[in-house]
């Protein structure tokens, strides 16, 4: 697998058996253009949450890849995506991070584009086009298909894709413990961080899909510093949990309450008024498993989406080029949560998490020195290493809990890691994308 | 400074505020956390809210509100504990520390009460990081100063205007 030429199939750069990768993934720029077209332009990614849009004519920004899109709610409640991009010269219809409008006029010669993006207006039609310009089939580029489970939109521009049900398979399930733990989902609060990361994308994925091994050492400062996570840890690398991997690339690290006491012990002393609170209402909702058992820490759906499940975070990390990304980051809550409730979970996700947070500052450095290390021709001839539990995978899940669903091996365990980049590797090796109606 | 503020010149009042200021950027750029947390009220009020693009009608709401997300919101204690970790030796994205220059500008007195004022300032920041890492932050700060016998004024709210929609630092790991 090491870097002895040019492979035609990417799966010689991922040695799943050995636990070991290639690092010019993170550094070739070749790699990173395939990646745009064969990941970003196929999966269903992440644009939002439908609480961002209330109204009729809301609209957000967003990123799928590096193509910037439009999210809008149109009159007849609706939500649809749009490539922002003018169908003249390709200017931006839309310079706002969010508003309320049914028309976009572009900036530069004033075509102006409905909300559902049909082509409405464009100006000296008769004078300069003689009437002659096909408006129907010059809308904004609409995506191939959108969707949402549970409130989260997710979109593709890759027709050929499969469901989103499908896509998401037995994470959705498992998101419930998020989207479903009590009536009313959840909600996201107005603002993002956004903020640029000079390292390469798959770095934080990594590190939010798997990577329960790095907090000890990497955010120990916060932690014995008054910005403690949940659940509280009892001691070193002891944590009683799993890193479950969903499949397609989707995995999530959680910790294990044997019963009802335990989910309270590992509550923060200021969640606990509130966690009794949900508790019994968790319970009825998801059963033993997902509402008692497992309590998610962290997680990411392949290609680009990660959460905190229990600091109320979730993100998305936009490629912005082989060696910087772009972070955007949300705080949710339960919709059903009081007012003081909401004021100390957002409290507590941004005192740790996004552009101050005390845990996520010392993230950074990391996976940029990670990032910078793919670039040297000699660094890159040396596998980067994700062997740890390789051949720790718990054999029968079903032992665990009959309802127990994908692969599961022990909390501390580079399992979750090694299936992100075995997806990786399927997604660039198969087909290529669909996108209709395109024009070259 | 213990009469009634309203009772002390402005030229006077103005150069005892620049001077704190400038003291206040000394302590951070010379990496004294613990005396600029003396600097800060105990009923301390420190928020970062963010800001946005808007266009047409949203124009003047481009700021986040409280009880919206914000960059900071923190109070006394646990800007406390932010310099508390930076002391651990084990806080990475200040190991080693940042070089920062935090130039104060434009200050001016816009209310006046008893024992409080209300100051607004421009900032500029440059922050060289490790080997080549730059980053600069420019914004606005909306204070209310209050009297203090030891550090003649203590920060009892402030409020930064960071003026960048993405951020183009790694992170905010530098105190405004
Ligand atoms: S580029 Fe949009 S109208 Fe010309
Ligand atoms: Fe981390």
């Amino acid at each position: 697998m090491l870097d002895k030429g040019v492979h035609p199939h990417f799966d010689h750069l991922i040695d799943l058996t050995k636990g070991e990768i290639n690092r010019k993934i993170f550094s070739d720029p070749e790699i990173y253009q395939t990646e745009l077209k064969q990941i970003f332009a196929r999966c269903w990614l992440f644009l939002g949450h439908t609480s961002q849009l209330p109204n009729e004519n809301d609209f957000f920004t967003a990123y799928m890849g590096e193509d910037p899109v439009i999210v809008t709610r149109h009159s007849d409640g609706k939500i649809g995506a749009f490539l922002n991009m003018c169908r003249h010269r390709g200017n931006r219809v839309c310079r706002a991070d969010s508003g309320n409008q049914r028309m976009f006029t572009c900036p530069f010669h004033g075509w102006t584009f409905a909300n559902n993006g049909n082509l409405k207006t464009v100006p000296g039609f008769k004078q300069c086009y003689h009437e002659e310009l096909d408006m129907e089939s010059h809308g904004l580029v609409p995506v191939a298909k959108i969707d949402n489970y549970k409130g989260m939109i997710f979109a593709t521009f890759d027709a050929k894709a499969p469901s989103l049900e499908d896509f998401l398979g037995d994470m959705a399930w498992y998101l419930d413990m998020m989207l479903d733990r009590r009536e009313g989902g959840i909600e996201v609060l107005p603002g993002t961080h956004k903020w640029r990361i000079k390292c390469n994308w798959k770095f934080p994925v990594d590190n939010f899909i798997g990577d329960s091994y790095h907090g000890p050492v990497s955010h120990g400062s916060a932690w014995e510093s008054g910005f403690e996570g949940m659940p509280r840890r009892k001691k070193g690398y002891g944590y009683e949990g799993f890193q479950i991997n969903a499949g397609n690339g989707h995995g999530f690290g959680a910790r294990w309450a044997e019963n009802e006491e335990q989910v309270y012990e590992m509550a923060l002393p200021e969640f606990l008024d509130y966690e009794h609170d949900r508790f019994p209402e968790t319970h009825s909702r998801l059963g033993d498993l997902r509402g008692m058992h497992l309590s998610p820490m962290h997680g990411s759906i392949f290609p680009n989406f990660s959460m905190l499940w229990q600091s109320g975070n979730i993100r998305v990390w936009h490629p912005r080029g082989v060696s910087e990304t772009e972070g955007w980051s949300w705080c949710f809550v339960d919709k059903k949560a009081a007012p003081d409730h909401r004021d100390m979970v957002r409290i507590h996700d941004l005192q740790r998490h996004g552009t101050s947070g005390t845990w996520e500052q010392d993230d950074v450095d990391n996976w940029v020195q990670s990032t910078k290390s793919s670039k040297g021709y000699v660094g890159r001839q040396f596998a980067q290493n994700l062997s740890m539990g390789v051949a720790h995978e718990i054999e029968d899940p079903k032992t665990i809990h009959p309802d127990m669903r994908g692969r599961v091996a022990g909390f501390q365990n580079e399992i979750n890691q090694r299936q992100l980049y075995a997806q990786w590797a399927k997604m660039m090796n198969g087909d290529t994308p669909d996108v209709p109606g395109a024009t070259v | 400074m213990s009469t009634d503020i309203r009772a002390i010149s402005d030229i006077d009042l103005w150069f005892s505020i620049t001077q704190f200021y400038s003291r206040e950027a000394r302590y951070l750029d010379d990496l004294e956390f613990d005396k600029w947390v003396g600097l800060l009220a105990e009923d301390l009020r420190y928020w970062m809210p963010i800001v946005s693009n808007r266009i047409g009608r949203g124009i003047g709401s481009e700021l986040t509100e409280r009880g919206h997300l914000a960059h900071f919101e923190d109070d006394y204690v646990s800007m406390s504990n932010r310099v508390k970790r930076l002391a651990t030796g084990r806080a990475w994205a200040e190991t080693p520390p940042g070089r920062t220059n935090h130039m104060v500008s434009n200050v001016e007195i816009v209310g006046k009460e008893n024992k409080m004022v209300q100051v607004t300032s421009k900032f500029l920041i440059y922050r060289s990081h490790m080997e080549t890492d730059q980053e600069v932050f420019s914004g606005t700060r909306k204070d209310v100063l209050r009297e203090d016998a030891d550090t003649t004024w203590k920060v009892a709210d402030r409020t930064i205007v960071l003026d960048h929609a993405v951020l183009m630092q790694k992170s905010l790991g530098i105190f405004f």
